[in-house]
């Protein structure tokens, strides 16, 4: 089996979810008060998605300010970023566009922006419109999702999209003898809507 | 909300395997301990000079004369000549009295000359000299110093050029997480590839085994990563460019091989820190695998607490290698018997390269690059290895492969000089039917010099290696150095080890229920406290003895004292 490593990068304001979701997703596990985190953490994952393993190098970031000048380090190389916020908190919805512009600004065209909503199980205290964020998602050519850390929901989906939406690989460094071409042409007659609901305009 | 439909997907995501890095008997900064001491930035201050700004993480204890010589040895002697980036490392001693690291297990399958000495700290340097108006002094200098008691000098050079020049545009944050990437980091355990993530790359490295096959490298194993990031493969953790710090005294390399191997007094003079500490640490790795067991100090300054006693005239010059840059030196050393002046890099073969110098021509630190002694050399000059390089170096051949062709050389050349004497101590060796559960382990027999060398005509060094010349004086020589005391106890600590080993394995396996029927209290309490001594040995080294055979000995412990009268039981039990 092919395997693909994807550097990814968690960005967002502090205490939006970004450690409950990767440890959701490494561990499916949840602790109820994490400490922030220092820097960045660095963990890995791997998830077969259709024939192919994909080797995820997952670095989640710190999102207190005195730690946001170190982020070009971390998003530099990746092939997918997701931007996390508090969809209870309006505020770190906000900065989200900080993050993509700066995104857009500094990385190359075909990395893989994921914007997610967290916290979707507190929806009684909702302050931002899942449709609001949505719209904005796609017209930046983002995926959007929901996703709860607390109750595991669509943490995994997150990162199968993130997978999906990442461009075909460069066919040079295709292993030879690995069925990676058969993969390629499966993935091109697949419809390019992702489960996300929007479409990556590129 | 456009939220996934968990059907469909579900069945492609593949069960969620543990994959965390962080386990919960896992203290903080017990990982980072694992590589690394503490990381230090040092300052130029107006009134104080070279000072301390940050020590990281803030835990970490280090003594006035610990921070003195970090703090001088963070800065190139003479600032002038370094603008921009300068790297190198430095060696300090512990302060005395310190509580000495315990030799942890980790360690233990590390071929001997990557163990850390105990006592010894070494630190890797990244200096920063820009002009810079706003400060009253017109210049910006600082470094930051990683610390650690491992000489993993590749990796710990690479690792400092990474976090400094972000520490220098983003400050102490970028420090802190540098550490806490560190704090993550695996078990650097021998024999094992290890990823090591440090801001937003990943580095991978092997970390050598002392059962690996030296003349046959082991290749990294390297995943298929046909995406990016590819993780930064190291070729080495501690190898470095022996070529380059060698180019303008390629001639007298062989000899260079004697002096380190023979632990005669050396001294590196050049323009910069980073070129001594090249040069030094290439030096120690010229007798590979083979252990420099004296004391070396790939940088060292005026301000050292150790320059008294090393540059003292009164005595001979001691058994070290240090490598300077302050002028005054050629003067304070002028005394030693063997300095070696490095200077640029060349880009043809000189005349006169295969010249020594002499000593008396050493006056200054502008003298000519070259090899400054009286000393001749034991073994006859191997022309071939010469020619070798030198060919390579009008065909431009890489770095590399010329660094391939010297260490295979110098490896080969010193494995002709260990096998021999490896032969002999194999031969000192107590048989295994001497071993016996009711005696003492037997002990190794002493090492005979003489002895020794009337076994070199027939299994000397002449079976592997094609060079002529007095092997026997070369030995001499060597059996009066430190590195061969080292070796020896090196050897003979691992030998009393295996015997020990062997010895506690007889003890498990005796019937010593059937064997104290018919003995007197006194050795049956002799026999008791051997067990104890032989349990509390096991522990206190950490040895490879299986969990099996100390429950054995326990139990065989548990039933011998239930043998003996009560009033006896109690005293041992108290």
């Amino acid at each position: 089996m092919a395997v693909r490593e994807v550097k990814v990068c968690l960005l967002g304001e502090s205490g939006v979810g970004k450690s409950s979701i990767v440890l959701r997703f490494v561990s499916d596990s949840f602790k109820g008060a994490l400490e922030s985190t220092i820097g960045a953490s660095f963990m890995t994952k791997r998830l077969e998605v259709g024939d192919v393993s994909y080797q995820f190098q997952i670095w989640d970031t710190a999102g207190q300010e005195k730690y946001r000048s170190l982020a070009p380090m971390y998003y530099r190389g990746a092939s997918a970023a997701i931007i996390v916020y508090d969809i209870t908190r309006e505020a770190t919805y906000r900065t989200v566009k900080d993050w993509v512009r700066e995104l857009k600004r500094n990385c190359t065209a075909d990395m893989v922006i994921a914007i997610a909503g967290n916290k979707s199980d507190l929806n009684d205290l909702r302050e931002v419109r899942a449709r609001d964020a949505e719209e904005y998602a796609q017209s930046i050519g983002a995926l959007f999702i929901e996703t709860s850390a607390l109750s595991a929901v669509n943490v995994p989906h997150l990162f199968t999209a993130i997978a999906e939406g990442l461009p075909p690989e460069d066919p040079v460094s295709f292993r030879p003898g690995s069925t990676v071409q058969l993969r390629r042409q499966d993935e091109s007659a697949q419809p390019k809507s992702s489960c996300c609901g929007s479409k990556k305009s590129r | 909300m456009a939220a996934v439909e968990g059907d469909g997907l579900e069945r492609r995501v593949s069960v969620p395997h543990e994959e965390t890095p962080t386990s919960p008997t896992v203290l903080p900064w017990d990982r980072f301990s694992n590589w690394i001491h503490c990381a230090c930035v040092v300052t130029f201050d107006l009134e104080l000079g070279q000072a301390m700004e940050l020590i990281y993480p803030g835990h970490v204890k280090l003594t006035d004369v610990e921070k003195t010589n970090i703090c001088y040895l963070s800065f190139p002697d003479s600032n002038s000549g370094c603008m921009g980036d300068t790297q190198f490392h430095f060696r300090i001693r512990q302060s005395p009295g310190r509580r000495h690291f315990p030799k942890s297990a980790i360690q233990k399958d590390y071929p001997h000359q990557l163990q850390a000495d105990n006592g010894y700290l070494y630190g890797f340097v990244y200096f920063r000299q820009t002009k810079d108006k706003s400060i009253k002094r017109g210049y910006f200098q600082k470094s930051v110093v990683l610390v650690s008691r491992l000489p993993f000098i590749a990796l710990f050079n690479q690792l400092v050029s990474i976090i400094a020049p972000e520490y220098f545009d983003n400050g102490e944050p970028s420090l802190e997480a540098a550490c806490h990437d560190i704090d993550q980091w695996q078990c650097p355990l021998g024999g094992d590839t290890v990823s090591l993530p440090i801001f937003g790359t990943v580095l991978q490295v092997r970390i050598p085994s002392r059962s690996d096959k030296l003349l046959d490298r082991v290749p990294i194993k390297t995943t298929p990563s046909p995406v990016l990031p590819a993780p930064s493969i190291l070729p080495s953790l501690y190898e470095i460019d022996i070529f380059s710090s060698f180019q303008t005294i390629l001639p007298h390399i062989q000899m260079l091989w004697e002096l380190v191997l023979t632990g005669e007094p050396l001294v590196v003079m050049a323009a910069s820190p980073s070129v001594t500490s090249a040069a030094v640490q290439a030096l120690i790795s010229l007798i590979g695998p083979q252990k420099y067991c004296s004391d070396y100090r790939p940088y060292f300054t005026i301000h050292d607490s150790e320059f008294k006693e090393y540059t003292t005239k009164t005595q001979a010059p001691p058994s070290v290698i240090l490598g300077v840059t302050n002028p005054f030196f050629a003067k304070t050393l002028q005394h030693w018997p063997h300095i070696i002046r490095i200077g640029e890099m060349m880009t043809q073969v000189p005349k006169g390269f295969n010249k020594l110098k002499k000593v008396s021509s050493m006056k200054t630190l502008d003298a000519k690059p070259g090899v400054y002694t009286r000393y001749k050399q034991f073994l006859a000059k191997d022309k071939g290895i010469l020619k070798r390089i030198i060919k390579g170096m009008q065909a431009k051949r890489p770095v590399e492969a010329q660094n391939a062709i010297l260490r295979r050389y110098f490896l080969e050349l010193t494995q002709s000089f260990m096998i021999p004497l490896e032969r002999y101590m194999g031969s000192l060796m107590p048989l295994q039917r001497n071993i016996s559960p009711h005696k003492c382990p037997p002990s190794l027999r002493p090492f005979d010099t003489d002895e020794f060398l009337s076994t070199l005509e027939r299994s000397g060094p002449q079976l592997t290696s094609g060079i002529k010349g007095d092997w026997e004086g070369l030995y001499r020589r060597f059996f009066r150095s430190p590195n061969f005391e080292g070796w020896y106890q090196h050897r003979q600590s691992e030998v009393n080890q295996k015997l020990q080993v062997l010895h506690l394995e007889a003890l498990c396996n005796a019937d010593l229920a059937d064997w104290i029927q018919d003995k007197e209290e006194v050795e049956v309490v002799d026999l008791i406290l051997r067990i104890r001594e032989k349990l509390a040995f096991a522990v206190n080294n950490d040895i490879a003895i299986n969990e099996e055979s100390v429950h054995k000995l326990k139990k065989h412990l548990d039933v011998i004292v239930t043998s003996l009268p009560d009033d006896l039981q109690s005293v041992l039990k108290s």
